[in-house]
């Protein structure tokens, strides 16, 4: 009895099958139409789905096949596959006579796990960070060496179109390999993570965003992706593998693994889990950019609904500890133990004492480049919206992905590769030896292409060299034609099924430009010594490029001081981030919260929008409740639970008193399999009166994946059987009038976490519910206030 | 004994002092003195070369001893034999080659200055002529040469002891030289046989500093030597490769910048468009309504 996950069969494979049945719409009221046959087979095996439908027509779906509710994908829909995590506790009568037998000694004791737990998902984090810095550097190595000596020979005897196409074999060899695992194996762990990881601490609960298969599978996809060449970084999937890292550690087991260490069984929830996966957020940020403050502000950026004091301070110690970790595996790794004092997977380097000097004149210079920055970022989104949505509608088959990853690999190292070729920027070799693969081709002896340190090269390598390499390095037109083609090839790898990051991308494109707009600068005034340097435009061009691309602001701030090293640098780049966001914004979104928008994603913003004060609560709501009774018939439990048509995982519990009835409590889906499952019945319980009280605990060990209805095995006379809900439902909900306003009500489900809102009337009668997907239909468009439709993906 | 040059430079120095303002000077020297008796010695040794000046010698346990004289005079010599050395060797660069001995005397000159060993008398004179005044003088002067032959890194090229050139060096040397007769005897006429002839020798030459390279066994003057050469070999002789390959890697790219085309074209008419289907959420009735006024309220 103890362990329920050895009786139900809970593997991923049984709950994909009826990923219709639990991966559903937490809209109460809502129904949904099955067209089988229609969506993608594997997901969707609605078939074996018993379809009892109440009042619509499933039953000639047929005939819906051509009808216009049919529409192609954009970004106006929102997914009935996201469910919320219910951040708000259950306070039934279970919870709180456990919490009231916890002495003091026992919160005590819980506080201090707590930090146990965060100071493991800091150093598992920098583990994890430190294995992915030393594989892809072992391998990059390795697949440049082999390329230069390839070059080398085919420059002197000629063939060097053979060149080309060993480095784009190899290079679409590793893609192919992290676009396989992603694609066929777990496709949640594409692109950065980065806006799944913003959802999750939103409070949407994205299907396997944090398993341990996910986090697998990103760590060698992003290994990849980037030895493979493409125009990305290992920064994003990082603050995923973080929170990855997080949410398994803080629970004490492995669902995967089918490993239980009954430790943390007190974590087994939403709520306790979002805390610890902001921690893990955090400290993935602080390992990929050596920026502990910058980590934890990103988690708060992003992540939490409110400040929490104590949380902030664990998440700082997570973090702090994630970058020390690093700093000192890295540290061995390089042969000098003990150096903690370059810490980062990116690490930009120390900029010079007299290069750091920035005078009041050039502060417009910064804040017209932020201009530029936010431009060319809206561009940026803008075009990889496009091709996204292509993405959506036309690439979806796994084959045709890879396919697709394999032809960016490949052209990517075509047009490296002809950028080179035809480059005439030779430069003497430097006595310092900063260029780790200097290619020759037609250069004279003992100096380098140019452009090859650019492009051939890893592209934090290329972003460091552009920060520091010295003034004259890099002429003009070689910094022109690299941003212009990293500018398209990382628009166009963005959104692949590969999971890589877009900081580092942004990074270089930005830098690139910097670096030219400094050129441009010293060029212009012959006179100035101060306009010598590149390097610092070069870095408030990367700031400026990210911040127009990513939209994000304190924390990016933050991230990018740290990762420099050098707070005097903060007001330009804070200035710089500010412009770029004020000016991106005006365009289009930023590309998190565009790829969040195309996933169909119900995402509650910080704020309702501004002119939905109009809306009441019952305009809002979704009506016509399923509700339970108090006492309530086994059968009916079952019905309602296994009708697809209405999937629903809240139940407002209400009391029949003559003709009215009344809300009493709220009851969710989960705990209601849970109760069957151990057949809590009103007549087993008197029958057998030794029978061993359900305790919180049993919920606790069928969290997170709670088996689907069909698995649960319910005979007819066990129909007939009475269930005593009292216990067990949360007999205080959240409830609002019907004339509350919609913006009242957005704050409450925001800021509590709330997953189900009870609408009633004056007589406490349950009129609606209120929850997620409600809310986040209304947007704010073009014209006014627009509604997201809702969908089936 | 007085330092040579020094002394004449001090010569030259308190005449100016003297010819423009004698009594402020004397004050400077005077107050320094008085005010702090710790920088005594330094005085000491600057006034003891300039006996005419207004302070007579210092007494006798303050003076520099004949020992350290000594030292300080050899010193000196050697210090100016090795700048001797050094200047006419800086272009092309032979520093270490041409000035390695030199270098040896006056480190074993300064290291007989800075030891701990006492000289005859039981003196040391270390702290007497190294750190007994502000400036330190022969610790500054030592210390700019040394810089120079670190940045050189002659001591790549130059067995311990400042004996002899190692090995490699010489070998490097006579390969440079053979490399180099071979593009004078070409050097008239076409260079495209230089190219052809002189190649074996010029990337042996080439091989040699690649693996010296690794190594990391190289001074500036092989540095030097071969960036020379290979500045001839490149841009007098241009004996670089051509790019005569522009053809065929044009072809190969062109290849796989049509591939992308292809699939997105192949997969935009081939592929059938992924459709959502929309699902009518269930709202209070009076929703419909409230629906159809958004337009309303809105305007």
């Amino acid at each position: 009895m103890a362990n329920i996950t050895k009786k139900v069969s809970w593997s991923s494979r049984a709950d994909e099958s009826s990923a219709a049945g639990e991966a559903t719409p937490l809209i109460n009221g809502s129904e949904k139409r099955q067209h089988d046959g229609e969506v993608r087979g594997a997901v969707f095996q609605t078939g074996r789905l018993s379809n009892v439908d109440l009042e619509e027509i499933t039953s000639d779906e047929e005939s819906h096949r051509g009808h216009p509710k049919e529409i192609p994908h954009n970004e106006k829909l929102l997914s009935l596959k996201y469910e919320s995590l219910d951040y708000d506790n259950i306070e039934n009568q279970l919870f709180l006579e456990e919490e009231r037998r916890m002495s003091y000694l026992g919160f005590r004791c819980l506080e201090i796990s707590r930090w146990v737990i965060c100071g493991l998902i800091g150093f598992l984090t920098g583990l994890i960070a430190c294995f992915i810095d030393i594989v892809v550097e072992q391998l990059a190595g390795m697949k440049y060496q082999v390329v230069k000596e390839n070059i080398d020979r085919f420059t002197e005897v000629g063939g060097l179109s053979l060149s080309l196409i060993l480095w784009a074999v190899l290079n679409s060899a590793f893609v192919v390999v992290g676009a396989i695992i992603v694609a066929f194996f777990e496709p949640i762990a594409a692109g950065s993570g980065i806006p799944q990881i913003k959802c999750y601490l939103n409070g949407v609960k994205v299907p396997r965003v944090v398993r341990l298969k996910t986090l697998v599978v990103k760590v060698c996809g992003v290994i990849c992706s980037v030895v493979g060449g493409l125009a990305v970084g290992k920064e994003g999937p990082m603050i995923h593998s973080g929170a990855v890292v997080a949410a398994g550690v803080s629970q004490g087991r492995s669902t995967s693994l089918k490993r239980d260490f009954k430790i943390f069984e007190y974590f087994r929830r939403d709520t306790e889990k979002r805390d610890f996966v902001s921690a893990g957020a955090a400290a993935g940020v602080s390992a990929a950019f050596g920026a502990p403050v910058g980590g934890v502000l990103f988690s708060l950026e992003e992540g939490a609904s409110f400040w929490n004091q104590m949380l902030t301070w664990r998440i700082f110690f997570a973090s702090m500890i994630s970058t020390f970790t690093l700093n000192f595996f890295l540290s061995i790794y390089h042969n000098n133990p003990g150096d903690l004092s370059n810490p980062g997977l990116i690490n930009f380097g120390r900029f010079e004492n007299d290069s750091v000097a920035y005078y009041l004149y050039e502060i417009p210079l910064f804040i017209a480049m932020g201009a530029i920055g936010g431009l060319l970022g809206a561009l940026f989104n803008i075009l990889n919206y496009w091709l996204t949505i292509f993405r959506i509608r036309y690439v979806h088959r796994p084959c045709l992905q890879v396919m697709e990853a394999m032809l960016v690999a490949a052209v990517t190292a075509t047009v490296s590769f002809t950028m080179i070729y035809f480059s005439d920027d030779c430069q003497p070799l430097g006595p310092e030896h900063t260029e780790e693969y200097p290619l020759q081709l037609f250069c004279a002896d003992g100096e380098y292409n140019s452009m090859a340190t650019a492009f051939f090269n890893t592209p934090e390598r290329s972003v460091r060299s552009l920060f520091h390499n010295q003034p004259g390095s890099y002429n003009p037109l070689t910094l022109g034609l690299f941003t212009l083609t990293y500018f398209f090839l990382a628009c166009w790898t963005y959104g692949l099924t590969v999971s890589a990051g877009v900081f580092i991308p942004s990074l270089l494109i930005g830098a690139a430009w910097g670096r030219l707009c400094g050129i441009l600068l010293s060029a212009i005034s012959a006179t100035g010594s101060i306009w010598a340097d590149p390097g610092k435009y070069a870095l408030i061009g990367a700031a400026a490029q990210l911040g127009g691309i990513v939209r994000m602001t304190l924390s990016l701030t933050v991230i990018m001081v740290e990762a420099t090293g050098n707070v005097t640098y903060g007001l330009p780049i804070m200035l710089v981030l500010m412009t770029a966001k004020i000016v991106g914004d005006y365009f289009v979104e930023g590309l998190y919260d565009i790829h969040i928008k195309l996933q169909s994603i119900p995402f509650l913003h910080w704020e309702a929008p501004a002119t939905s004060h109009w809306l009441t609560a019952r305009e809002v709501m979704s009506s016509s409740v399923t509700c339970l009774n108090k006492v309530e018939k086994v059968g009916t439990i079952v019905d309602i639970l296994s009708n697809t048509s209405t999937n629903h995982n809240g139940f407002p519990v209400v009391v029949s008193q003559s003709d009215s009835a009344k809300l009493c409590g709220l009851i969710l889906r989960s705990q209601l399999i849970v109760l069957l499952k151990h057949k809590v019945f009103v007549e087993l319980a008197r029958s057998r009166l030794t029978q061993r009280k359900l305790q919180l605990k049993d919920f606790r060990d069928a969290y997170p994946r709670f088996p689907p209805i069909q698995s649960i095995h319910v005979s007819q006379d066990e129909r007939e059987c009475l269930m005593d809900l009292s216990e067990f439902m949360n007999p205080t909900p959240y409830t609002v009038p019907q004339e509350t306003s919609l913006p009242r009500v957005f704050k409450l489900v925001r800021a509590l976490g709330l997953r189900h809102l009870v609408v009633v009337d004056d007589e406490n009668r349950v009129v609606g519910l209120v929850t997620r997907k409600d809310l986040a239909r209304y947007h704010l468009g073009k014209h006014g206030l627009e509604e997201l439709q809702l969908a089936q993906t | 004994m007085p330092l040579y040059h020094q002394y004449v430079f001090l010569t030259v120095w308190v005449l100016c002092v003297c010819a423009v303002a004698s009594s402020e000077g004397a004050n400077v020297n005077l107050s320094v003195s008085v005010e702090s008796p710790v920088l005594k010695p330094a005085a000491v040794e600057e006034d003891s070369s300039a006996p005419f000046l207004l302070l007579s010698a210092f007494p006798d346990d303050l003076e520099v001893s004949d020992y350290c004289s000594e030292l300080l005079r050899i010193f000196g010599q050697r210090y100016v034999a090795y700048v001797n050395c050094l200047v006419p060797s800086a272009r092309p660069v032979k520093v270490c080659q041409n000035c390695f001995g030199a270098y040896g005397s006056l480190v074993a000159t300064y290291m007989n200055i800075s030891s701990e060993q006492l000289g005859p008398g039981n003196e040391s004179c270390r702290d007497s002529l190294l750190r007994s005044d502000r400036l330190m003088l022969v610790y500054l002067l030592f210390n700019n040469l040394k810089d120079l032959w670190t940045k050189s890194a002659c001591d790549k090229c130059i067995n311990d002891r400042f004996q002899s050139l190692t090995n490699d060096t010489l070998y490097f040397m006579s390969s440079l030289n053979q490399t180099l007769t071979c593009f004078d005897r070409y050097q008239q006429g076409n260079h495209t046989e230089l190219c052809k002839n002189c190649k074996s020798a010029y990337k042996g030459l080439n091989e040699l500093y690649s693996s010296m390279e690794k190594n990391d066994s190289m001074c500036i003057d092989i540095e030097d030597g071969m960036n020379m050469t290979r500045r001839l070999w490149s841009k007098n002789f241009k004996c670089s490769f051509p790019r005569e390959e522009t053809v065929p890697v044009i072809a190969v790219s062109g290849f796989m910048l049509f591939l992308p085309i292809i699939f997105y074209l192949s997969s935009f008419l081939h592929s059938e468009q992924k459709k959502r289907k929309l699902i009518h959420p269930k709202r209070a009735k009076s929703y419909a309504s409230s629906l159809m006024n958004i337009q309303d309220k809105q305007s």
